[in-house]
């Protein structure tokens, strides 16, 4: 980011950047992309999280062809049935397939994962942009809202909206939603402070820039990486509250097939009889939300000058 | 200094104001309320009766004078009854807080020892073997949900050795051993999960100082390693560490909702649960109050440890 910063200033020096040039910023975009593919290609680690999370949306898109039975489908003759040739994950204690339950709650996991995050991203976008590029009493008024709800812990609000909202999956989505706004708003503010330092934006203020046009047009495209990778990580979270809100019995309700609400169903209620029930969705959720971090790590290294010079 | 720390104190007015407010407001507009939930499960209390029963509480009153009202329970120190139970708050605040307390220095106990030799060790070797294995402890323990961890633990526990963890709450001071039967396990994996943090921000800061000109004469004069390591470079990377150890305390002490769901705890974040779950207002309002004090004063306390940390940093 300091790099982009750097390279912008110095052709802000050359010609006054009242409009950023279209080709500059797909230049920028190029760079990044390879740059996360040059770190794909050095960190092994990075490409397999990143394949992961490939197979897991492919797999949230094709659950209707994957999922070998329906995974509403009750067969009381093959309850709790272990592995086998037939049903891989074993079948639970109604008989319902426990892999086609888990391919189908992976659309939950990721729709999920991506509104929540989505929302919360972008809601703490624009407050962390208005609080960095205007300051004074909205900053000292809006950054203390936020640090009012960071004051509560998350998996406490979040029930406490969800109980608000009636427990279902969408509430639970604006509810993660919610919680991950002060944390976002606070990194994007940072780096709309530092961004602000540049002379371009001082260039583009002195020519008569709405400060509109210059939070969009300069200073947005200079937090976008720290939002990204920032995100990626959050993805990991989100799946993992909603999970933890299913688990509680405040998200997903039955019978939809959730990864959290299948461990503290059955789950729990057999974990002795049968093992399975409990360990295939704790796995499922441990490597999407695996998958998420690594690929997290993997956009900072590739993004963050700071880390880069020290690789 | 004392400047500074009254300066923080009077920020955290208006943040505790707010937070009370949104905890206020979500408190009433939950669709029902204590008294609709007990009428649920009772069956046979009239209109008439619950009405009589809302006066009796004040939950009759207009929203400002109830949000007053509770205000001032706070600020004195009384913050009334449960709706549900009729016990005194403070009670119930009595009996979780030590299970809390308990289990969250238990668990950072366990997660500090795990993190900080692991995270040197990940760094002192960095891309070998262990930092792998390091690395790899580490991002399994943010990924893994503690709810399939705990389960897991209880599962295998129960069929390799045929043992349960006794279920329930023993105090340390009636059974010592049946009270460490039933956290150790909980606190371990509590331990696990928080250990994971520490030990990544342990093992990058701990690269970077390694880096820095004073070690690199550290080692010049020909210090032994463990000087160089644990009293050169690991105090001086101690700063984010404790950034993350301060949330981590924070989170705990709100309570580990599912950890004490799965192991049968009653601490803070199952009252608070509970409480929300049943409408209880003044339970949640008051619990809820009582941490986000703890988690704004955490944060003035983690700040001021940076000066002891590193004695460049001055507060004014």
């Amino acid at each position: 980011m300091n790099g982009d910063r750097g390279a912008a200033s110095m052709t802000a020096a050359v010609a006054p950047p009242a409009v950023l040039p279209a080709a500059e910023a797909s230049a920028e975009t190029i760079s990044r992309t390879r740059l996360l593919w040059l770190t794909l290609r050095r960190k092994p680690l990075g490409a397999v999280s990143a394949a992961v999370i490939l197979v897991i949306i492919l797999t949230a898109l094709l659950a209707g062809v994957l999922a070998p039975f329906d995974p509403l489908e009750t067969r009381p003759d093959i309850r709790l049935q272990p592995p086998s040739r037939e049903h891989l994950f074993g079948t639970d204690d109604i008989g319902r397939d426990v892999l086609s339950r888990i391919i189908y709650g992976s659309r939950i996991s990721l729709w999920v994962g991506l509104l929540a995050v989505g929302i919360g991203t972008v809601a703490g976008m624009i407050v962390g942009l208005v609080c960095g590029y205007w300051e004074g009493r909205i900053d000292l008024a809006l950054q203390r809202l936020m640090d009012a709800v960071q004051a509560i812990p998350g998996l406490i609000l979040a029930l406490a909206i969800v109980s608000v909202l009636t427990p279902n999956t969408t509430n639970a989505m604006l509810a993660i939603a919610i919680v991950i706004i002060p944390g976002n708003s606070r990194i994007v503010r940072g780096a709309v402070l530092s961004a602000k330092q540049n002379r371009y934006v001082e260039a583009a203020e002195a020519l008569g820039c709405r400060p509109l046009h210059i939070l969009v047009r300069h200073i947005l495209p200079n937090v976008t990486a720290p939002i990204l990778i920032i995100a990626s990580i959050w993805l990991g979270n989100a799946i993992l509250i909603e999970a933890t809100l299913s688990f509680l019995g405040v998200g997903t309700q039955p019978p939809t097939p959730s990864w959290g609400l299948m461990l503290s169903s059955t789950g729990r209620a057999f974990m002795e009889q049968a093992p399975w029930l409990a360990i295939f969705p704790g796995l499922a959720i441990s490597l999407a939300v695996l998958a998420f971090n690594l690929f997290g790590d993997t956009l900072r290294d590739a993004w963050d000058p700071k880390l880069r010079r020290k690789g | 200094m004392y400047k500074y720390v009254l300066r923080r104190l009077m920020l955290a007015v208006p943040v505790l104001f707010l937070s009370s407010l949104i905890v206020f407001g979500l408190m009433r507009v939950m669709p029902g309320d204590a008294l609709t939930v007990l009428m649920g499960e009772s069956g046979n209390i009239g209109e008439k009766e619950l009405a009589k029963v809302r006066k009796d509480l004040r939950l009759d009153l207009p929203y400002h004078e109830q949000y007053l009202l509770w205000v001032w329970q706070m600020v004195s120190l009384r913050p009334g009854d449960s709706l549900l139970t009729g016990e005194p708050i403070l009670v119930s605040l009595g009996k979780a807080l030590p299970v809390t307390l308990e289990l969250a220095t238990l668990a950072m106990i366990l997660g500090l020892a795990l993190a900080i030799p692991v995270g040197v060790v990940s760094a002192t070797r960095q891309d070998t073997a262990p930092d792998y294995a390091g690395r790899v402890v580490a991002v399994s323990g943010l990924s893994f949900p503690d709810f399939w961890l705990g389960t897991l633990v209880i599962t295998f526990a129960a069929i390799w050795f045929h043992w349960i963890p006794p279920i329930g709450y023993t105090s340390l001071w009636d059974s010592p051993w049946r009270n460490l039967q039933q956290f150790l396990l909980p606190a371990a994996v509590l331990g696990f999960r928080l250990s994971a943090a520490t030990m990544r921000m342990t093992r990058s800061t701990v690269l970077e100082v390694l880096r820095e000109d004073y070690v690199r004469t550290a080692w010049a004069k020909g210090l032994a390693g463990r000087i160089v390591v644990y009293k050169h470079a690991l105090k001086n990377a101690l700063i984010p560490v404790v950034t993350v150890v301060g949330g981590q305390l924070g989170v705990l002490l709100a309570g580990a909702v599912v950890i004490e769901t799965i192991f049968a705890l009653p601490g803070m974040g199952r009252l608070t649960v509970e409480a929300i779950l049943y409408r209880d207002y003044p339970v949640v309002q008051t619990n809820v109050m009582l941490v986000a004090g703890i988690l704004v004063t955490l944060n003035l306390v983690v700040d001021l440890t940076y000066a002891w940390l590193d004695p460049r940093i001055r507060y004014q």
